[in-house]
């Protein structure tokens, strides 16, 4: 059990210390677009794929993939935010609306790319898993 | 932005990733079907939670830090207890398991249903009495 806790609750507060970072470091874009919402999510996204499939390798251990996949990744992305920001730009005006429809679709197909090609990297080279 | 608000988001950020593994866990252990249940009732609830929070104590969308209560619970907690990534990997699960269509279903319906119980959240907090 604290196996599981200590490593959730450390690489939940690394990515959510990272996701602020981020929001300091990726500018706002006119329109009120929330690139660094979307940059955090998406960073998370590659990451919890490659760790997945890392794990599934065997190539690193359960403490590792619950320390980076369900700590460092769940707390680097966000669902709260991301419809919190969506729902009051749909409210706010017709363009902004426009921007926030623009914007979950970004979001979603973006990071459904993103753990795609997070799993490929980390799926890779298991064919050439060879015992020494 | 102050060390103490890293502090903040890091300890609340901690304390919102213990609660979704719980929950999904649990739910992992009671319900087998193909649909994602955990990850979509974490967000909806974390939705419906940063709507109130917000709205109660007149917080802007944009504004994540400064306070304890920004950085600690908004920017922290819910950050960290809600979750994209789990969403996107569930829905990678679901079109191997299911087809394309289930997958942007449960992706379009966490979005549709997240947003609507973040506005019921901030209509609830703007109710008199």
């Amino acid at each position: 059990m604290v196996n599981i806790v200590v490593p959730v609750f450390i690489g939940g507060a690394l990515g959510a210390m990272l996701r602020e970072f981020i929001m300091l470091m990726v500018p706002n874009l006119v329109d009120n677009f929330p690139l660094d919402i979307l940059v955090a999510n998406l960073v998370a996204a590659f990451l919890l794929g490659l760790v997945t499939a890392l794990h599934r390798r065997q190539i690193v251990s359960e403490g590792a993939e619950m320390l980076v996949g369900t700590g460092i990744a769940g707390g680097l992305s966000t669902f709260s935010s991301f419809v919190y920001g969506v729902g009051v730009l749909m409210l706010a005006s017709a363009a902004s609306a426009v921007v926030a429809s623009v914007y979950v679709v970004i979001s979603l197909v973006l990071s459904y790319f993103a753990v795609t090609v997070g799993l490929k990297l980390g799926g890779q080279g298991s064919d050439r898993l060879s015992p020494m | 932005m102050t060390p103490l608000d890293v502090m903040w988001v890091g300890l609340g950020g901690g304390l919102g990733s213990l609660p979704r593994w719980l929950t999904r866990r649990v739910i992992g252990e009671h319900y087998h079907g193909v649909f994602p249940v955990g990850t979509f009732l974490i967000n909806v609830s974390g939705a419906f939670a940063i709507g109130y929070l917000s709205v109660l104590f007149k917080v802007d969308w944009r504004d994540r830090y400064g306070t304890a209560l920004n950085a600690g619970v908004l920017t922290g907690v819910l950050g960290g207890y809600t979750t994209f990534s789990s969403m996107q990997l569930d829905a990678v699960k679901l079109a191997g398991k299911s087809g394309g269509t289930p997958a942007a279903s449960y992706l379009l319906l966490s979005v549709l249903v997240g947003q609507l119980a973040a506005v019921l959240g901030g209509t609830l907090a703007r109710a008199p009495g």
